[in-house]
């Protein structure tokens, strides 16, 4: 019997965080109306792509890249592993940002590392069984060398701003000393950074090169699935991987050094999103499946929020921009968009789809043709579902409007509306684990035998 | 298509059977979805040749243990064979009306 357990405890996890954050951002809507550069904000932050995003990409790609490439997962032993130093990781890394001790977020963040290395290694391993190399295997390497780009220039940045004092009680010639001389030598190359440049690299390395690669590559085995479709133009799904890559590349060093040439890869990105956008229309428009569950709808509504993002992303990156509190404002705008908006709102719709999926797959499976078992969409409601969904929508309009005009209280409602939309989504989850426990089972009707 | 030595075990028998089979994304039976291609009876050996809606399904070995399960529950039947195949590949042509009304596909 295939087991659930793995994926669900990187989910579960991933969704206290979220709701961490959530209510975190009800208690301090202030976080999002003031310039983002201060260690409360940033420990959110991190709650949120590590403890919530990380956490949950992670779990659903050790069950998603097996289903997607038609191949068997490396090592169950090793994710179990990493889970082990990913928790421990992110969760010391949010404390540490919180009392701005840097020496620690170098620490825990070297921990988090440690996993992440014990995933990626996981993950390409997997994606060497594969027997196709096509788009999908294409953005999931990408996307794993994105992820190991993105951790050590986080690292980077937290040694940048260390002094590592011990070097000087250390013999220069010993594997620590050579460690500790290695680290000096980053921390001054990264001390020539603008260090909001160089945050602002860090973030899009992790939210364009892991979480958006892996959505679009992910989303083309996932939606064909889910609407009974396929890939209609394969050039133009791989195109759309390539310039993500392309843009991302030219995007980061234009950052770093604050080049006005942002400007022309960002717009190379937006145009790799258009692409991709092109053909999650074409997959739809081709689909057998006329109903689309609140899944789907889910996820292409994200989808969708890449148009207004896409927007924000070409004035920010537009070189003659002042340098003023909106255009602080529209950072933030652009930052919870684009974490709560379109990575959130893609990753709950493909749950929706998958959490059912692994409780199903642990208890029914082996069942079938024994005795009758319900159907994916018996496990849910989809009212619920669909309540979910709209008060998430909601949520992000109000506090979208409320960083804009930094206005709190619209931040605080819109946080409230985030978090009745997770509590929603929370009771369909309990009635979705509930059959791991109580599985539903009737005989057939009439049986041969 | 199968060879019948067995006035028990037919094919229509064995459909019958299969229906209890569902493909639990789409809440149809796999008989009316029309995932069955091939139904071939040797005495008490039943061989079922069918596909899923797409490759790389993930509730393909479910699926197809399943079939197997529900065959092998039928009185007459010893052994039993499930033979997944994507050529041809399924497309909704294949379904029967009541597989449409139930999934509401196009």
């Amino acid at each position: 019997m295939p087991s659930a357990a793995l994926p669900l405890q990187f989910i579960l996890t991933g969704l206290l965080a979220l709701a961490g954050g959530v209510g975190w951002l009800v208690a301090e809507p202030k976080l999002l109306t003031e310039y983002h550069y201060n260690p409360r904000i940033i420990a959110l932050t991190h709650l949120i792509v590590l403890g919530w995003l990380c956490s949950a990409v992670m779990g659903a790609m050790y069950q998603l890249v097996p289903v997607a490439l038609e191949t068997e997962l490396y090592s169950k032993r090793l994710a179990r592993w990493q889970f082990v130093f990913h928790f421990a990781g992110f969760a010391g890394m949010v404390w540490a940002f919180r009392v701005w001790n840097m020496k620690q977020v170098g620490q825990f963040g070297s921990l988090m590392a440690v996993g992440v290395g014990l995933f990626v290694f996981n993950i390409a391993r997997t994606l060497l069984r594969a027997p196709k190399r096509n788009v999908i295997a294409t953005a999931i390497a990408s996307a794993l060398g994105w992820f190991s780009v993105t951790v050590l220039a986080g690292l980077s940045i937290a040694v940048g701003k260390c002094a590592y004092e011990s070097l000087d009680q250390t013999a220069p010639v010993s594997a620590v000393g050579g460690v500790l001389g290695g680290l000096q030598a980053v921390g001054g190359f990264m001390s020539h950074c603008n260090i909001l440049s160089a945050m602002h690299a860090h973030a899009h390395l992790g939210v364009i090169g892991l979480f958006t690669m892996l959505i679009v590559g992910v989303s083309y085995k996932l939606v064909p699935m889910f609407t009974l479709s396929e890939v209609q133009s394969a050039r133009r799904a791989m195109a759309s991987v390539l310039l993500l890559n392309v843009g991302l590349v030219g995007a980061v060093i234009s950052i770093l050094l604050g080049s006005p040439w942002k400007f022309l890869f960002a717009i190379v990105i937006i145009v790799g999103l258009g692409v991709y956008g092109w053909e999650i229309a074409a997959i739809v428009r081709a689909r057998k499946r006329a109903a689309l569950d609140w899944g789907v709808k889910g996820f292409l509504s994200a989808v969708g929020l890449l148009a207004p993002l896409s927007l924000l992303a070409a004035v920010l990156a537009w070189p003659g921009l002042p340098s003023n509190v909106f255009t602080g404002q529209l950072e933030n705008l652009y930052g919870f968009l684009g974490l709560f908006g379109f990575v959130t709102l893609a990753i709950l719709g493909m749950l929706h789809k998958i959490i059912p999926f692994l409780v199903w797959l642990n208890t029914y499976s082996w069942r079938v043709g024994r005795i009758q078992v319900p159907a994916l969409a018996d496990l849910y409601s989809a009212r619920l579902q669909g309540a979910s969904y709209w008060l998430w929508l909601s949520g992000l309009a109000a506090a979208g409007a409320g960083i804009l005009f930094q206005h709190e209280p619209a931040v605080r409602l819109g946080a409230v509306a985030l978090g009745a939309s997770l509590t929603l989504s929370a009771a369909n989850l309990v009635r979705v684990l509930s059959h791991l426990v109580h599985p539903v089972l009737k005989p057939f009707p009439t049986r041969a035998k | 298509m199968k060879v019948m030595t067995d006035p028990v075990l037919t094919e229509a028998a064995v459909l019958e059977v299969l229906r209890q089979v569902i493909d639990p994304e789409l809440g149809c039976n796999i008989v009316d979805l029309g995932l069955v291609y091939s139904v071939a009876i040797s005495g008490q050996n039943v061989r079922v040749e069918m596909t899923l809606t797409t490759p790389g399904c993930p509730m393909q070995q479910s699926i197809a243990s399943g079939v197997q399960n529900a065959v092998l529950g039928m009185e007459a039947v010893a052994d039993a064979e499930v033979e997944i195949v994507f050529d041809p590949p399924w497309h909704p042509g294949m379904m029967t009306e009541a597989g449409r009304a139930m999934t509401g596909v196009f």
